[in-house]
């Protein structure tokens, strides 16, 4: 973290949201905003956005398909067998394994591209901006060099509710 | 339910998000108390003589099981689908009431998720032994061998049995995990040995409560959600498969999957009660885990009560209704009045009957008697599996091939065992992680706030 950062922290959601749109309308946006639990008006608000549940659509559907073809191809081609005279494709005896086995492999790949994106890992180092941002404040973090022009107008924003720290 | 101000608060005590955070965690940060460590070494103990009499199942065999060629499925079956039907409640609670927006599920989920994974795991060993030789349960993995390559039989209810319970075991307690991830960061935030920071920190995955990271978080939990509420409904119907394909009186039956479902989710909730109230006293969450919560659980029993008394009526009215000499003989001679006549009317007093006491508010008030009813239901539940496994598979449509059937002490060892796995999995959940879901319980904590915590007139769910 070699670059300035201004840290301004906020005791409740209110204060933080009120202090976020405000600086949104001067046109001032935040690096990145740490909450202990997520705040819909910043998710909305900040300029980021997530494909992952289109991401897990299509695993899905790639997931369903990839299994029953698998079990029409193990049960009709591969070696056919007759289970209690049905016929070898059985089809609606496949679906429950496709279901639930759709079902494991849209978590368990949603989990990896959640963890690869996110980029939430086992052995990742946490980046702490403020010791207190999981706990009970919530703390914007602006580039110092980024707000140069606004930073008297920032600041202001800033202490009407909140406390401005540095870094 | 608890959005309008007629339900109440759901935090009692006005308390600040670091208030929050200090009381659950209170217990992690605390010396182990000295029941623990006794509790700790009963629940070993039960645990040691499960594994006692695992080692005698599997050096000398089933034979060592009170099971014979007519009851071909005794205990380990009944306590399979028990433990399943517990182990559904965990996602069950989260996700339904996830769904409908029930907002107090925040304070129980985390438990009742921890539930589900210990009581699954306790589950999926008794099918394994069942095989009889576990040593080469790969068998039943459709994989390519050198035995043609001969696959599996996909038709088969025991084959899609396997599928669920693997996804299931898997796909709760990664939901379970990955909500705990914000909590362990927050526990590395505020602790201060170095020990501790180091180890949740590492299962923290260098979680910081960024946007980015909530915002993927959100996605995951809406998928996650999702798909799970289809996997709660779908495990269980696939168990009652196992019975109702089955061409027995008592099993041929189509009101199974619903039945299953709707037993797995009166169990599960039940010991979740039996979980909470344990948890309240022993911890002192009642500012968490208010006396309104239990009330709203019990209330959701007597509905879900009412459901099994009619399913009861209504296998006993079609077993009439359908005329089959077989189905009539099951239920009215062999059910109602047989020889595990004892068993049906324990299951049917404790599960319809003695849980309709809720409706009084008198006892949804005392702790102790819900918990005792709690008990009761977790019991009647278990009479309810006896009652399908047993009672049906006893008379055969040959009465040359009628048997009756008793455990052995390595069944009841096999079951007091994994009773043992269980408590200890409760214990070290009591000691290690965080009760109730930390970083959900502060963003439902505005509610409580008047004007709802928002400076402009303005709400988002």
């Amino acid at each position: 973290m070699s670059k300035k950062y201004i840290l301004g922290v906020f005791d409740d959601e209110a204060t933080l949201v009120d202090a976020f749109e405000k600086l949104k309308d001067k046109g001032v946006m935040p690096v990145e905003v740490y909450t202990p639990y997520p705040v819909h008006e910043i998710l909305e608000g900040m300029p980021i956005k997530t494909r992952i549940t289109h991401a897990a659509f299509f695993y899905g559907l790639f997931a369903a398909l990839g299994i029953l073809g698998f079990l029409t191809y193990a049960a009709v081609i591969d070696w056919p067998l007759r289970y209690g005279g049905k016929p070898f494709n059985a089809f609606p005896s496949f679906i429950v394994v496709t279901i639930v086995a759709t079902i494991l492999s849209i978590t368990l790949l949603t989990l990896f591209t959640f963890s690869a994106r996110a980029k939430v890992f086992p052995g990742k180092k946490a980046e702490i901006f403020h010791e207190r941002a999981t706990d009970d404040k919530f703390v914007m973090v602006f580039d110092e060099d980024g707000i140069a022009n606004d930073s008297e107008s920032l600041k202001a924003i800033l202490t009407e509710h909140g406390k401005i720290e540095k870094l | 339910m608890f959005n309008s101000a007629v339900r109440g608060k759901l935090i009692d005590g006005d308390k600040s998000f670091s208030q929050i955070s200090k009381e659950i965690l209170a217990p992690i940060h605390a010396k182990t108390p000295l029941w623990w460590y006794a509790a700790m070494l009963v629940s070993l103990g039960m645990f040691g003589f499960g594994l006692y009499c695992k080692y005698i199942t599997i050096s000398t065999g089933i034979g060592t099981w009170g099971v014979n060629n007519s009851v071909a499925w005794g205990w380990a079956i009944i306590n399979f689908v028990w433990w399943i039907g517990i182990g559904h409640a965990g996602t069950a609670f989260s996700i339904f009431l996830l769904i409908l927006r029930q907002k107090w599920r925040t304070a129980i989920n985390r438990a009742a998720e921890a539930m589900t994974v210990v009581a699954v795991f306790c589950a999926s060993l008794f099918p394994l032994l069942h095989m009889g030789r576990p040593w080469l349960f790969f068998f039943i993995f459709p994989y390519p061998n050198t035995r043609g390559p001969l696959w599996v039989n996909f038709n088969s209810p025991l084959f899609w049995d396997f599928v669920a319970i693997s996804a299931y075991l898997l796909i709760s307690a990664s939901f379970w995990y990955f909500g705990m991830v914000p909590d362990f960061a927050t526990i590395r935030d505020t602790a201060k040995s170095k020990i501790k920071k180091a180890v949740y920190g590492f299962f923290a995955f260098g979680w910081t409560g960024s946007s980015r990271e909530w915002l993927r978080f959100e996605g995951l939990s809406f998928v996650l959600g999702g798909i799970a509420a289809v996997l709660v409904v779908s495990v269980h119907s696939i168990v009652s498969t196992d019975f109702a394909v089955s061409v027995q009186a008592g099993w041929h039956t189509t009101i199974f999957p619903p039945y299953f479902v709707i037993g797995a989710i009166f169990s599960g909730f039940a010991m979740v009660l039996t979980l909470v109230i344990t948890m309240r006293g022993l911890y002192n969450m009642n500012d968490f885990i208010t006396d309104r919560h239990v009330d709203a659980v019990c209330r959701i029993l007597i509905f879900i009560s009412l459901i099994m008394g009619t399913a009861y009526m209504t296998e006993i009215f079609i077993a009439w209704y359908s005329a089959s000499e077989y189905e009539t003989y099951m239920f009215f001679k062999n059910r109602l009045f047989g020889d595990y006549a004892f068993q049906f009317w324990a299951m049917f007093t404790a599960n319809a009957v003695i849980p309709q006491l809720f409706w009084f508010k008198g006892v949804r008030k005392r702790m102790w008697i819900v918990f005792i009813i709690s008990i009761i239901i977790n019991i009647g539940m278990w009479f309810e599996r006896f009652n399908i496994v047993v009672t049906t598979l006893s008379r055969d449509y040959l009465p040359a091939a009628w048997a009756n059937y008793s455990p052995t002490y390595v069944e009841v060892g096999f079951f007091i065992g994994t009773l043992g796995m269980f408590l200890a999995g409760v214990l070290l959940f009591f000691r290690y992680i965080p009760m109730i879901a930390i970083s959900e319980l502060k963003s439902v904590a505005k509610f409580d706030k008047p004007n709802n915590g928002q400076l402009k007139a303005k709400s988002h769910e």
